[in-house]
């Protein structure tokens, strides 16, 4: 672990009478893959849409990322400060081409203002270009190549899954938030999953933090585990250590 | 079927994909520039019409069709330019510089209008900007001494440099000469970051917000350049209507507007100048086709309205991606004959977002 990279202080939130995070606090490490598990309605989901301040913290809770404090910043300066998410159940732009759909990544990243779009200047032209070599690399990186100009709307889901993940990478973020990046594939994909995960945060050099259901997959990727029931933290660990955990054992399979 | 081999990024950014376009789009800029020698007078007139319902459908476009944000207020933004763009003539401003001034206006209360926007989505934005269009209404009846309340306002004659661009043939080529330059600046809007930030917003809120996207200020500036085209479309309209009194600018013309783009396809271009051809055209052809009807049915009061509405009812059941929509699907046939089948088009059912966020 090279120092902290997010950390997260007495994080609580309820949705009415339930409180579905209870003074939940972690720290991931710079480079990490961290993983957050636990059954149905743990809160892990909860947890993701803190960071991506989807959801306001309750109380003293509070969140830093890359030494800056960032509990209380728009939803849209998210991205800016270099976190990029996919959602659970997909979250594309379903009308438009996989290729439309990474470039919105690039978003972010643009130069050009209202007026110079207009008028399509030179200017824009280039940053047009440059975008699009980002994103050629996230989509060789990927295997997306076949699926370049096809509208999202007609792909298979693994497919789309993949190409959420590529749209979060064209961000180029620090951090990568996934939210069970393989619900709904296959075990073929499953194992796919397990490869660009370490992929991306080898060669891309991004953080990960997912949620997962997956043991095998959780217990191959991750450096560290966060095991969740009821909206607060079981234990954190090492992957087979939380495996053997008696109160993990006991949050999955009851007394 | 028609293969691109693709060598350069640049490729993709451009207007026209490959010579076949380049080709047929001149055609269709030629005969379009031909047509005051083989028309007569009335059906150039129809035809600038046509080219004016096209500029204020491109910015409904944007709006509906790319931003996913449904107005129907826009007569209100018709009337904005069309009032300021005559009070602008009347003041002595030359033509260019009131009607670029009419359409910053218009977008200005846009942008203003749009800012309540970014709380409402479907029928509720539809019915708060069907309110704006009323309290528009009865501004326009009220300052009298802007407007000439319903005394009206005489619309001076379109000049420019000593030229005078109230002819036929001239207006016909100024409407064109708009429309042209409209469709280039929303293709640019299209195809840079704006544009796509518009369809994110369009398609997930909530991923365009992960995605850095700024949604009030996205929505806001949809409805600022939905209303600057619409502003302009006005200005052209108030030369088209000759006088403007607050009656010519009510609900009934944004629903057509509505009816235009939803008709034409709703989130393409294309789209819209079937729209308007659609909404420009088809009065003419009910009046031609009253004359071959028994008296009994075409003296029916109400005929046109009721036509328009069948007609938006069986586009929304059997076509609901409109002309375009239809046009692509007759292109797609021939490009995959003999291959293409029955079922490639069929609707199906998603039950993969069930758990979607809002």
């Amino acid at each position: 672990m090279k120092g902290v990279l997010f950390s997260a202080r007495n994080l609580n939130l309820s949705f009415g009478g339930v409180r579905a995070v209870r003074d939940v606090s972690f720290d991931i490490g710079r480079g990490e893959v961290y993983s957050i598990i636990g059954p149905n309605g743990a809160g892990k989901t909860t947890i993701l849409n803190l960071i991506s301040r989807l959801y306001d913290v309750e109380g003293d809770g509070r969140m830093t990322f890359d030494g800056e404090e960032i509990t209380r910043i728009a939803a849209h300066d998210i991205a800016r400060r270099g976190i990029a998410r996919t959602f659970q159940n997909t979250e594309l732009f379903e009308h438009e081409t996989v290729l439309k759909n990474l470039l919105i990544g690039r978003h972010i990243h643009r130069k050009s203002n209202l007026l110079t779009e207009l008028l399509f200047t030179p200017a824009v032209a280039r940053q047009e270009i440059e975008f699009r070599k980002v994103v050629e690399d996230v989509i060789d990186l990927l295997d997306l190549q076949h699926y370049r100009n096809q509208v999202i709307g007609s792909l298979p889901y693994g497919v789309r899954k993949m190409v959420e993940v590529a749209r979060a990478l064209c961000i180029q973020p620090k951090m990568l938030l996934l939210d069970e990046p393989s619900s709904g594939l296959n075990p073929e994909e499953t194992e796919d999953v397990a490869f660009w995960i370490e992929d991306i945060n080898e060669d891309f050099g991004a953080t990960v933090v997912m949620v997962e259901h997956d043991m095998n997959l959780v217990s191959t990727t991750s450096n560290r585990v966060m095991a969740m029931a009821d909206g607060a933290v079981l234990a954190i660990g090492e992957p087979a250590e939380i495996q053997s955990h008696p109160e993990v054992h006991r949050a999955y399979l009851g007394d | 079927m028609r293969f691109l081999f693709k060598t350069n990024y640049r490729q993709d950014v451009r207007l026209f994909k490959h010579n076949g376009q380049r080709f047929w789009y001149s055609l269709l800029l030629a005969g379009v520039l031909l047509a005051p020698l083989l028309m007569d007078e009335f059906y150039l007139g129809e035809l600038a019409l046509v080219y004016i319902y096209a500029i204020a459908g491109i910015g409904l476009m944007l709006l509906v069709g790319y931003t996913g944000l449904v107005s129907l207020g826009h007569a209100a933004f018709l009337a904005i330019g069309a009032y300021s763009h005559t009070w602008f003539l009347a003041h002595g401003w030359p033509f260019p510089l009131a009607l670029l001034k009419a359409s910053l206006i218009t977008a200005l209360v846009g942008a203003i209008v749009g800012l309540p926007a970014m709380r409402m989505t479907g029928i509720y934005l539809a019915i708060a900007t069907l309110a704006f269009a009323v309290i528009v209404e009865q501004v326009i009846v009220h300052w009298e001494s802007v407007t000439g309340g319903f005394r009206g306002m005489l619309v001076p004659q379109a000049q420019f440099l000593g030229l005078d661009l109230s002819g036929s043939t001239a207006f016909y080529f100024l409407c064109l000469f708009i429309l042209l330059i409209c469709l280039l600046l929303a293709l640019n809007i299209l195809r840079s970051p704006t544009g796509r930030a518009m369809t994110a917003v369009r398609d997930s809120e909530i991923s365009a917000q992960s995605m850095g996207i700024h949604l009030a200020r996205t929505k806001s500036i949809a409805f600022a350049i939905s209303a600057g085209f619409t502003g302009l479309a006005g200005g052209l309209l108030a030369h088209k209507m000759g006088y403007l009194a607050p009656d010519a600018f009510t609900i009934l013309i944004s629903i057509q507007l509505l009816l235009m783009v939803v008709v034409g396809g709703l989130g393409s271009l294309h789209g819209v100048i079937y729209g308007a051809i659609f909404i420009g055209l088809l009065p003419q052809g009910i009046a031609l086709m009253r004359d071959y009807l028994p008296p009994a049915v075409s003296q029916i009061p109400g005929l046109e309205p009721g036509i328009f509405g069948f007609i938006m009812i069986l586009f929304l059941i059997y076509e609901p991606l409109g002309i375009y929509g239809r046009w692509l699907k007759i292109r797609q046939y021939f490009e995959l004959f003999p291959l293409y089948r029955k079922s490639t088009h069929k609707r199906q059912k998603s039950y993969l977002r069930t758990e979607r966020m809002r």
